[in-house]
């Protein structure tokens, strides 16, 4: 058992949550207005353990949803939170809150549903035709798994034998829409034998599950075997986006969703398996706080990008 | 002007509703009469009926059932082809999009099949369609979510464009929009939600329509015609109260429709004035801007005493950061500026 690996597996969570919590804030104290925050409470694992499962040189195209792959990634929390608040020493100088940064392969495309879906398709076929063993992968919703941008690209990624991970994070919504209304089909994952892919459906509050599927699709694509379709299941914990009440969801459904919190349930397991003390943790979480109270400091010192430079990065 | 408050808490006061009817109201109220009149009439869009984003829809499920509020997974182009198809077969429906500028990804669907159907089969079949889009910037809602693309879809035969700039139009064109027989397209500035907007007495009269192509004269004047949608008709009416105090009458004219176009109005106006600005969210480059002075240039050119301007988007994505978005949105500062050098020139 690679203790380190479980340990920071924890510790990515963490720090995905806390930011997070902070940018929440920065909105609900008007300190940053415009769209509100598109949180990842209860989605953690999926980008803990499936980015863990990734090498330099692979790319991620994240959703609207995409702090937590950002994270997970390992960029830099005070550029991150420097974009969310408008900056300009954010990673996209104030452009655009879907944060990228392509030397870490962090694609951030989240304002059209679905859109990056057949992007990151795009990137495996570059992979694949510089002959490179790297690989790609497309974050996308439940909600965007019925868009047909999807359908089309996991049809040409079987046919192309395209190097990529199609990651579908099912969180049970699509805005207020339960999934159980939007798709027919069991899972999402069982579209995959429609496409000749092979896939899979994991638990996406365990990390670990989830880093274990995702690292046998990347060694499957590395090794010339193509595509594969993963499905992670999770749970929602805030609304659509910061503002929105839930009003279409139960105290009961809530509650039982809270239990399944993915740093709760990691947390509690490395507690039972002696891997982490009580003290450990403390510790971990004053070290997590601490950077995420640099990265607010380091967005609020930073200046706003001047008026003229609306104009710069239109053309290559 | 307009706030950025889009997407804080803030919601409807129902006392004030009667008088001084909200922008959204007013859509919600034309499509809840018309839905009473007409059986055909039914809606399709994401999270309509439980809660949309800016709550156009709000409460017309409880009165007319899920049946014809229909709740769509996230499929643009089944739900636009869908609509073309239902249209086909004698329905008419309204479809919701969250943001207007989620349409380019149904965009087939829309100049392909609903605006060429009727053409293409000789006239056999009429695809009565509204497509309601909510658009416009200055709310931080990021480049793919604050775009003004009409002029992209005014380029494309076969599609009505409604614009919108008050409640009592908003009523009056959606009305007209439901009981067309044509694609329609219609625009709702999202800053223009929340706005409330006195109403006269035909505000309540269930049969009163705003017929489309038949511009607003917004404000009279002499020296110079603002030709201004949505948002920019506001902006430009500040513009000419504040100029007026500097002896400069200004004519402040919304077309309200962009196809059909009320030419006739501009042209008339153009004449009286000899000068002519036209103001828009739209990219300037092929926008509906440099569409109206193409017009005016074509038909009353000896009428100009100096060259025609255009402001709009001047042709970058609406960018996230506040000062970013500010610097490519024309505003009443803008349209003052350009009016003052226009008139002195
Ligand atoms: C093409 C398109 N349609 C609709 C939207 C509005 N929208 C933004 S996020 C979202 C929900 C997508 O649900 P899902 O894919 O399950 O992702 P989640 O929000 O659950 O992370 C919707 C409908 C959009 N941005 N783009
Ligand atoms: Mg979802």
């Amino acid at each position: 058992m690679n203790v380190a690996m479980h340990l920071g597996l924890l510790r990515t969570m963490l720090l995905i949550r806390r930011l997070e919590t902070a940018w929440a804030d920065a909105y609900f104290q008007e300190e940053i207005g415009g769209i509100p925050p598109a949180l990842s409470t209860g989605q953690e694992a999926v980008s803990a353990g499936a980015c863990a499962a990734l090498e330099p040189g692979d790319y991620v195209f994240t959703t609207h949803r995409g702090q937590a792959p950002q994270v997970a990634r390992g960029l830099d929390p005070k550029r991150i939170m420097a974009e969310l608040y408008c900056r300009r020493t954010g990673y996209n100088k104030g452009k655009s809150y879907h944060v990228t940064d392509v030397t870490r392969g962090v694609i951030g495309m989240g304002g059209i549903v679905a859109g990056q879906v057949p992007v990151a398709g795009g990137m495996a076929l570059a992979q694949k035709l510089g002959r490179s063993d790297r690989v790609s992968m497309a974050f996308f919703g439940d909600g965007a798994s019925n868009e047909g941008a999807v359908h089309e690209t996991a049809n040409l990624a079987a046919m192309w034998t395209l190097p990529l991970i199609l990651l579908c994070e099912n969180n049970g919504y699509c805005v207020t829409q339960p999934v159980a209304v939007a798709v027919k089909a069991v899972s999402i994952a069982d579209r995959a034998a429609g496409y000749g892919l092979p896939a899979a459906v994991v638990d996406g509050n365990d990390p670990l599950v989830v880093y274990d599927a995702v690292a046998a699709a990347v060694a499957r694509a590395r090794a010339g075997g193509g595509a594969t379709l993963i499905e992670a299941k999770t749970v929602r914990l805030g609304g659509h986006l910061a503002h929105d009440p839930q009003s279409y969801r139960s105290k009961e459904e809530l509650a039982a969703a809270w239990e399944q919190c993915p740093i709760k349930r990691m947390r509690e397991r490395l507690l039972a398996e002696g891997l982490l003390t009580a003290e450990g943790y403390a510790r971990m979480e004053a070290a997590v706080e601490g950077e995420v109270a640099a990265a607010v400091e380091f967005a609020r010192q930073s200046p706003f990008p001047e008026p003229r430079e609306a104009f710069d990065d239109l053309w290559a | 002007m307009f706030d950025r408050r889009l997407f804080r808490p803030g919601g409807p006061v129902p006392q004030r509703e009667r008088e001084w009817p909200s922008f959204r109201g007013a859509i919600n109220e034309a499509m809840r009469e018309e839905m009473r009149r007409d059986p055909a009439v039914f809606q399709m869009g994401e999270d309509i009926a439980g809660a949309s984003p800016f709550g156009v829809t709000a409460r017309l499920v409880t009165e007319f059932g899920t049946e014809r509020v229909r709740d769509t997974p996230c499929s643009e182009v089944a739900v636009v082809g869908a609509a073309v198809g239902a249209a086909m077969g004698g329905m008419r429906p309204i479809v919701e999009f969250q943001f207007g500028d989620f349409l380019s990804v149904a965009i087939d669907q829309l100049t392909h099949q609903a605006a060429m159907l009727r053409y293409l089969t000789g006239g056999q079949v009429k695809v009565p369609i509204v497509i309601r889009l909510p658009c416009g910037g200055g709310q931080g809602a990021g480049s793919q979510h604050s775009q003004s693309l009409y002029s992209w879809f005014a380029h494309a035969p076969g599609i009505k464009v409604a614009l919108p700039a008050t409640s009592m139009d908003a009523k009056g064109l959606m009305k007209s929009a439901i009981r067309d027989d044509n694609p329609v397209l219609f625009f709702e500035h999202k800053a223009l939600y929340r706005t409330r907007w006195p109403a006269p007495a035909e505000f309540r009269d269930p049969n009163h329509v705003i017929p489309f192509g038949r511009a607003a004269v917004r404000r009279i004047g002499d020296d110079l015609t603002v030709v201004a949608t949505l948002t920019m008709v506001h902006h430009a009416l500040a513009a000419a109260e504040a100029l007026a105090k500097e002896g400069v009458s200004v004519e402040v004219i919304d077309p309200r429709t962009l196809v059909p176009l009320d030419t006739e109005t501009i042209i008339q106006s153009v004449r009286k004035t000899g000068r002519l600005l036209a103001v828009d969210e739209a990219y300037l480059t092929c926008g509906i801007q440099g569409e109206v002075i193409a017009l005016v240039t074509e038909h009353a050119f000896q009428a100009l005493k100096v060259a025609p301007r255009r402001l709009g988007n001047p042709g970058v994505p609406v960018p996230f950061a506040p000062p970013l978005e500010d610097a490519v949105l024309p505003d009443q500062e803008r349209i003052t500026s350009a009016i003052r050098d226009m008139v002195s020139a």
